[in-house]
């Protein structure tokens, strides 16, 4: 069980109030034109939460996963499009965290305590699940690599000042040969494609990334060579939550809204029946249920202990609860849900099952960790008592 | 009786599948931009006989039956659920005044629905959870001259199109349900404005709006069937409503699940397509098996009918299956397609926004579960 | 106002039909019937003639006993009356049978006006049905029909050959082939697939036709059927420069005898 500290809560109410203010009133309007707003950006700038996960050492605010998961919650609630505009950009910068020297940490977070965002480049077109699959490559050159390629669904491509970019050092190696990179907006010969239209989490920016002979700093290596899918796993670990804690303020807004409806229909003395009620009660069972195992998963990781399968399980389990409450409460409120917000919630809701690992991807992990045979805590001893 | 279909009925939805294919397949798409009302489409889908299907020869029907209405509308609904919902809520409109209407009536409206000249709606919701009641409730006030309407009928679908609107009215406030009596409104009638089109999630081209009521004159021979009881009208009208609406459910998730089907075996992941994996295969599994199960549920339903027994509780069988196993059909297979399914340049979104809009339950959204329960505890 | 009659054939869906990778033979077992595409055209013409100026159209078809399952589809697209012949051995007829067969019924059901006929069938295409039916009855033959009109008893049509049209006249009854381009065959309506029932229609025997067995005999025997699987060569070119990868597709082809 997890209650949140007396800073933690003060972190909430701030997100909330944030949310309140600045992301709620204009959800709809940017979800319907489809577009990302850098608006966000600077009505966050003073707040520095684009930075919450950068280290104090570097300017950030070093928040621990448990309160990320708050602040990504609250936003979760207002938009989760805006939302995914955050938790993308804490992504990226997890590749940072995970195997960046001082030098590049500095050169990534500065961007950062700026008010501005990055994007975590590994998906491609025949990399999707199969994310070690992409067929990008950096080929070293004297002290530079150069880079040649592309990339889809990336989240704040067109807005980011700073990018990681997976691509192959040594084709031969397949996977094993993958690298990360950092890499600047505005380098020669990296531009941005075209811009994907969804179904929902409309006001978050995807795009296509394309490299044509892009020239790098050797020192822009994360890591070294070949560690790339090593790399990108660390992070997407770290980063699962995210979308677990996106996943439950969407949950939360749906389940909100539904009673706020119910109780506009059914004031005072008359109520809806038991059928509706239940499931109201179901609906408020799965959002704490998945509360406290993303607060139980990201106590783990503040601990300093093994989270892999517990990061998983969060992710998958929010994920299909947002889903299935954001459908019920549409359903429940008919025609009315079908023209409201309530309509943009469950499109949103969607993609939290797909991106950043699909559910079937983090099943696979999970069940890996529930079918490993376990290892005898004792000895046993033959015959005697 | 047979679950199965007659030659005729294979014929009519092979008929309806050459339309959606010649007349919907090249609309779809910028009526789902644009959201505009399709005339031209709807002209057509009388040509050929779709707007009078269930109705009686002598008022230029095609007395095809009800199961013929929904193989048309699943097949139509695969291509375009949006145009099949303009046709499902002119049909609740013509069943009405077929089912209760006096021969008056009846020779007055009927020829006209069936040729499409005349577009028709049902107007049963409002904003509040109880028709009549409350603020707003459309209320009948009895007068010399007839009935004076007054008040708001919600989310109305082809509000603004349809030319005949069957409207549930509140009669007298004290006796509550069984006071509702349903009127024929003329769409040009005094009085009777529609309100601002609503932004639909999907099914955009299908117009839906308030319908207020100011005092709209109405004679005594506009009441269907000449009682201030209309409760059977209410209640077997939504029936045919969901058993119609269910046709349109199946009908998006055939086309997804097979959409999803061919879009695994090309995928290649892992080296293999994707339609090996069983993680994919167990999801298309789960959504065929729904759909053709909801379909035999519907159909038998629709054969209830044609056979003129009781539907009312099949029908609301198949529309709590629904309601939990319907919108899953795209959930999941959306989730086969994984990114490139989420994206608008691909055809599950669509279907996504759609399905959602075939599966809603209106205030009260309990009305399934009572309708059987109380069958089953009778 | 003129009698027509328009022959057609019930084919398998060749959409339906999977080709076995391991010796190409088909697998029809999932194909339904349907009726042959140009036949559609065909009937569509005769129909159209009929409902413009009045008159009648029977619709004529040979094949195994499956025919009967396209009686409604086919009443359902305009005919007033059909006849049709199922016989086992029709599987198996070449084009001379076919000939034989509906010219015999046409014999007996006749005389028409104009029969019509599609081109070729979808399964087989032959093409040599019109061309025999009209030797057989003494009548003339006009074919690759792309359009047509019927004043009294003159029959004006416009071919479509390879690199030209031909404008042709033909006074008294005579058999057309048409394309597909000659209309676009209308969906039938919901009163139309009900009323197919109400029509006449009629089994004609085989044994009733007074052929002799060597009529019925095929002298062209099918072997074999097999698909035809295009296999991808799979080379890509991917030079680094534009011009050497054009230069090195060229190669390629001309190698081929493509360029």
């Amino acid at each position: 069980m997890s209650i949140l500290t007396a800073e933690q809560k003060q972190i909430q109410a701030q997100a909330t109030a944030f949310v309140a203010k600045e992301i709620i009133p204009f959800a709809e309007k940017f979800d319907k034109a489809g577009e990302f707003h850098p608006y966000l950006l600077d009505a966050a700038r003073e707040s520095r939460i684009f930075a919450m996960a950068v280290p104090m050492a570097f300017g950030g605010l070093e928040y621990s996963a448990l309160t990320q998961a708050v602040v990504l919650e609250a936003w979760g609630y207002g938009c989760a499009g805006m939302a995914t505009t955050l938790a993308a950009s804490v992504l990226s910068m997890d590749s940072v965290l995970v195997a960046g020297t001082e030098a590049q940490k500095k050169q990534f977070f500065d961007p950062m305590v700026r008010g501005e965002i990055g994007s975590f480049g590994l998906t491609e077109p025949s990399a999707g699940s199969d994310a070690g699959n992409g067929k990008s490559t950096a080929v070293r050159v004297g002290d530079e690599y150069v880079i040649n390629g592309s990339k889809c669904w990336i989240t704040n491509g067109g807005y980011s000042s700073v990018f990681v970019i997976y691509a192959l050092t040594d084709p031969a190696a397949g996977m094993k040969g993958i690298s990360a990179f950092i890499v600047e907006k505005g380098t020669p010969g990296f531009t941005i494609g075209t811009v994907d239209h969804k179904l929902g989490i409309r006001s978050s920016n995807t795009v296509e990334l394309l490299f044509k002979d892009v020239h790098i700093p050797a020192a822009n290596l994360l890591g070294k060579e070949g560690e790339g899918m090593k790399i990108a796993m660390k992070t997407l670990d770290m980063a699962r939550p995210a979308i677990a804690s996106l996943s439950l303020g969407l949950a939360q807004r749906a389940l909100d809204e539904c009673v706020k409806h119910m109780q506009k229909l059914y004031p005072e003395k008359a109520q809806p029946g038991q059928t509706l009620q239940f499931k109201l009660a179901d609906m408020r069972i799965e959002i704490e249920a998945a509360r406290q195992l993303l607060y139980h998963a990201m106590n783990l990781r503040d601990a300093g202990l093994p989270y892999s399968a517990e990061s998983a399980m969060t992710k998958t389990f929010s994920s299909d609860v947002a889903m299935k409450i954001t459908t019920q409460a549409v359903q429940l409120m008919g025609a009315y849900g079908y023209t409201s917000v309530l309509a943009k919630l469950m499109r949103d809701a969607k993609i939290m099952q797909i991106y950043e690992g699909t559910n079937q991807i983090q099943r696979l992990v999970i069940s890996r960790a529930v079918l490993a045979p376990a290892r005898p805590a004792v000895a046993v001893q033959k015959g005697g008592n | 009786m047979s679950i199965l279909l007659t030659e005729e009925q294979q014929l009519i939805g092979q008929s309806a599948r050459d339309f959606a294919k010649e007349y919907l397949e090249p609309m779809v798409l910028e009526m789902d931009r644009t959201g505009q009302y399709p005339a031209a489409v709807v002209k057509q889908l009388a040509a050929q006989d779709f707007l009078g299907l269930f109705l009686a020869g002598e008022y230029g029907g095609a007395e095809a039956g009800y199961v013929s209405l929904v193989e048309v509308v699943e097949n139509l609904s695969r291509v375009s659920a949006a145009v099949a919902s303009i046709m499902v809520n002119h049909a609740l409109a013509a069943y009405a005044i077929q089912r209760w209407g006096s021969p008056e009536q009846k020779k007055t409206c009927l020829p006209k629905l069936a040729a499409g000249e005349v577009l028709g709606a049902f107007a049963v919701f409002e904003h509040g959870p109880t028709p009549g009641v409350g603020a707003g409730a459309l209320m009948a006030t009895k007068l010399p001259e007839g009935w004076a309407l007054k008040g708001t009928k919600a989310f109305v679908r082809n509000a603004g199109v349809a030319g005949a609107y069957v409207v549930l009215a509140c009669t007298d406030p004290a006796a509550g349900a069984k006071s509702l009596a349903a009127f024929i409104v003329n769409a040009k009638a005094s009085g009777l404005t529609v309100g601002a089109p609503y932004e639909t999630m999907g099914l955009k081209g299908c117009p839906m709006a308030d319908l207020v009521f100011d005092n709209v004159m109405v004679t005594d021979t506009a009441i269907l069937g000449g009682s201030t009881d209309g409760s059977a009208i209410m209640t077997e009208t939504l029936a045919l409503a969901s058993v119609a609406e269910a046709a349109q459910t199946v009908g998006i998730g055939q086309a997804a699940v097979e959409h999803a089907a061919a879009y695994a075996k090309t995928r290649i992941q892992f080296g293999r397509p994707i339609a090996s994996l069983q993680a994919i295969q167990t999801l298309l599994a789960e959504v065929a098996a729904d759909c053709h199960l909801a379909r035999l549920g519907l159909r038998y339903a629709a054969q209830l009918m044609d056979d003129g027994e009781p539907f009312l509780v099949e029908a609301a069988m198949v529309k709590q299956f629904l309601a939990r196993f319907g919108a899953k059909m795209l959930i999941d297979t959306v989730q086969v397609e994984g990114g490139f399914g989420y994206s608008e340049t691909m055809p599950l979104p669509r279907l996504f926004r759609d399905i959602a809009g075939t599966t809603l339950l209106e205030a009260p959204a309990d009305y399934p579960e009572k309708t059987i329960a109380a069958a089953l505890l009778a | 106002m003129p009698k027509l009659l328009v022959c057609y054939k019930w084919v398998l869906n060749e959409q339906d039909i999977k080709i076995r990778p391991e010796d190409l033979s088909l697998d029809t077992s999932r194909a339904k019937g349907k009726i042959s595409d140009f036949d559609r055209n065909a009937i569509e013409e005769a129909s159209l003639i009929v409902e413009q100026q009045g008159g009648t159209v029977d619709a004529l078809s040979y094949g195994t006993p499956a025919v009967k399952q396209s009686v409604k589809d086919a009443l359902s697209r305009g005919p007033n009356r059909l006849l049709w012949i199922g016989d086992p051995q029709a599987e198996d007829a070449d084009a001379l049978v076919i000939a034989n067969v509906l010219a015999a019924a046409i014999r007996k059901a006749g005389p028409y006006d104009l029969i019509l006929c599609g081109e070729g069938s979808s399964d087989m295409f032959y093409q040599q049905t019109p061309a025999r039916l009209a030797a057989l009855l003494g009548l003339p033959c006009v074919t690759f029909v792309a359009k047509m009109t019927l004043e009294g008893d003159v029959l004006k049509a416009t071919r479509k050959l390879g690199d030209c049209t031909e404008q042709v006249s033909v006074t008294g009854p005579a058999v057309v082939s048409v394309l597909s381009e000659i209309n676009k065959p209308r969906i039938p309506s919901l009163k139309q697939v009900l009323g197919a029932a109400k029509k006449p229609s009629e089994e004609i025997a085989i044994g009733s036709l007074g052929l002799a067995a060597d009529e019925l005999q095929p002298r062209a025997v099918r072997k074999s059927a097999k698909g035809f699987l295009m296999n991808r060569k799979n080379i890509i070119f991917k030079e680094s420069d534009a011009a050497a990868n054009v230069a090195k597709l060229v190669a390629s082809l001309a190698a081929e005898g493509l360029a």
